[in-house]
């Protein structure tokens, strides 16, 4: 048994390259990559310093290809790091990977550990079996599981009738039938409507709060991590960006928002017209601009520090008649965009020498 | 040691299990199930017709008659349908790799190689087996001559359950190559397909070094044609004492774990796929 301490997850420079062959094609092919492969390397994680303390709800967050499945990828043993160190509750991954299974949960947005062709009752009673989970324990878990999840109404489905948020509940239930100390969630609410969203974050809190499983989520949509987690990681081709609270997160890195105004049809003819025919508001105040939209819509993008929301909307108000805005927030590109461009990234780092 | 055997125990009888949701699914489509297997027992009787076809023409090969030839191919069926059987999940090993499968394998609590031979179960094999078990049955008729002992009785069981072992371990070593390129499948099968084949006719029609391969090599013929030598009653290749093809398991077994070490080295190595 592993000493419980209060870390759950500490990596020390950890780094992933991958050496891909080049594949020639055909079976003498095939041989001849076996034999004199012709390498290419790309660095997916690189020097990811990682600390997550038990009972942490975090979400990594990037773009594709930042590493983000790589990166969970090492820390449940799947994969080997190319360097670096990694503790996961108290165990090293990759050498003791069959150990640590049964104190993780993994959930792949993308791919179900549930079997397709068969009811999902079934693959949540195999897995009692797959984790050797005590016959009254499993019994227990299975159903509070079934109550929290509303799992009932197509527990006798197969699973391959499910549709995503379905299946994705039943996944859910799947990984946390053996009482994982640490949910690793990769991509959970991708492809999901705006219902199943909520109904997984709620989820989500609750057995953070009642049960303190430390959960660690990969997402691209910043919507996730500012309904679930109270700190996260930026990264970006491999690398760690930020790491921090998520409150204000929008504010220092956020960019530009855009108030998206409907606009009334007989307002909108009086407007002078621009390039292709786009509708023109004039005189707009300091750090407001005007980007391209669809008719009969009006699109600003502004800054935080330009003015208040409401401001702009009771400005844009006072001159044309509205019939609807919207505001749409920065997504992760913005943000990262944002962070290279105004050298945040290199304050960040400076602060972190200057402290060390 | 107890807890060793307690483990072995647990093992099975999850392989059982996982064997058992792969069968739930195929009995969903009963018709497609038994049309399956019966398909498979047309197609392999028509591939074993070849040995009548060549004794329609010829009274012996290398002094082997019909009946002996029938009895070799026969077992040599059998054997390979079981093998085919139990390695299906093997055999399809490449698809895990392809579609990122492997991954929840290795998260998972309990041998990843357990667990990739029961991915799948494809019941039309029995459609072999049973090819050859009334194949058998026909070369007795054909051998009326033949006299069984004790000693060949245990000698027909050690060449099944050598001869599949063998087979299995093949398909193994095809599996492991996934972890460096999926795209030599059918190096495995040239080697399972062909060793069948090579497997079903007398040993001395090919050459000594071909021979040599198929005994220490990849030994099917340690394994399987040698036992069947001892219970016809035929001399053993190259020269062999007829009683070293009693060591037909000690060679299936050196295979075999061979075939696991090379399996281990590519588990420790594997790379994953993107996405
Ligand atoms: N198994 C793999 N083999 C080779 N390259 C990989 C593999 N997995 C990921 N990559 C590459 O590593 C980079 C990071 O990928 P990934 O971790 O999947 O990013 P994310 O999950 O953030 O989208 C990408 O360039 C991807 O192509
Ligand atoms: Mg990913």
């Amino acid at each position: 048994m592993a000493a419980k301490t209060t870390t759950m997850i500490e990596t020390h420079d950890l780094s992933k390259a991958f050496r891909i062959a080049k594949r020639r094609p055909g079976l003498f092919g095939g041989m001849r990559s076996i034999v004199d492969p012709e390498m290419r390397t790309v660095s997916a994680v690189r020097d990811l310093n990682i600390l997550v303390e038990r009972g942490e709800m975090i979400g990594l967050i990037g773009p594709n290809g930042a590493g983000k499945s790589t990166t969970i990828k090492m820390l449940t043993g799947v994969l080997v790091p190319s360097s670096g160190k990694v503790t996961v509750a108290g165990f090293d991954p990759h050498r003791q990977r069959r150990a640590l299974a049964s104190h993780i949960g993994v959930v792949f947005g993308q791919k179900t550990q549930l079997w397709w062709d068969l009811p999902l009752i079934d693959s949540l009673l195999l897995l009692r079996h797959l984790y050797h989970v005590p016959a009254e324990r499993h019994a227990e878990n299975l159903a509070h599981m079934r109550a929290m999840l509303d799992l009932d109404e197509f527990i006798h489905t197969p699973v391959r009738q499910l549709s995503l948020g379905q299946r994705m509940r039943g996944d859910l239930a799947a990984a946390l039938l053996h009482d994982p100390e640490l949910l690793y969630l990769d991509e959970p609410t991708i492809g999901l409507d705006v219902v199943a969203k909520a109904r997984i974050r709620e989820f989500l809190l609750e057995i953070n709060r009642t049960r303190g499983v430390t959960v660690l989520l990969t997402t691209h949509d910043m919507d996730d991590v500012e309904a679930l987690c109270p700190r996260m990681m930026i990264v970006d081709h491999g690398r760690k960006l930020f790491d921090g609270p998520v409150t204000g997160i929008r504010e220092r890195f956020g960019g530009e928002r855009t108030l998206i105004a409907q606009i009334d049809p007989a307002d909108l003819a009086t407007l002078p017209r621009g390039g292709e025919n786009q509708p023109i508001i004039e005189g707009l105040p300091a750090g407001v601009r005007q980007v391209p939209a669809e008719s009969p819509q009006v699109a600003l993008a502004f800054t935080r520090d330009a003015l208040p929301a409401h401001e702009l909307v009771a400005w844009l108000g006072a001159r044309i008649r509205l019939r609807d805005v919207t505001f749409e927030e920065p997504d992760i590109e913005d943000m990262i965009r944002h962070i290279y461009e105004d050298g945040l990234l290199l304050k960040e780092e400076e602060e972190a020498v200057s402290v060390g | 040691m107890i807890t060793g055997i307690t483990g072995i125990i647990s093992d099975l009888s999850l392989y059982r299990r996982l064997i058992g949701m792969q069968l739930r699914t195929q009995v969903q489509y009963k018709v497609n199930l038994a049309v399956d297997i019966f398909t498979y027992f047309l197609v392999t009787m028509l591939e074993y017709m070849v040995i009548f076809l060549y004794f329609n023409t010829f009274q012996t090969l290398l002094g082997w008659h019909v009946g002996e030839v029938a009895l070799l191919g026969a077992v040599v069926s059998f054997t390979f349908g079981l093998a085919e059987l139990f390695g299906s999940g093997l055999d399809s090993f490449s698809e895990i790799i392809r579609r990122g499968e492997f991954d929840r394998i290795l998260l998972r609590p309990v041998g990843a190689l357990m667990q990739v031979a029961s991915n799948e179960f494809r019941m039309r094999r029995l459609g072999r087996m049973t090819q050859g078990l009334l194949m058998f049955l026909f070369a007795l008729h054909l051998l009326p001559a033949l006299h069984w002992t004790f000693a060949k009785l245990l000698m027909l069981v050690f060449g099944i359950a050598s001869g599949a072992t063998i087979f299995v371990a093949v398909l193994l070593l095809g599996a492991t190559l996934c972890f460096w390129t999926v795209e030599t499948t059918e190096l495995a099968n040239i080697l399972t397909y062909g060793g069948r084949e090579v497997m079903s006719w007398p040993l001395s029609v090919y050459n000594r070094a071909f021979q040599s391969i198929f005994l220490f090599v990849v030994p099917l013929a340690f394994g399987l044609y040698m036992p069947v030598c001892y219970l016809l009653g035929r001399p053993q290749p190259l020269g062999l004492p007829d009683a070293a093809a009693f060591l037909s398991p000690l060679a299936a077994a050196l295979f075999a774990a061979v075939a696991y070490v090379f399996w281990r080295f590519g588990v420790r190595r594997y790379q994953s796929a993107g996405g």
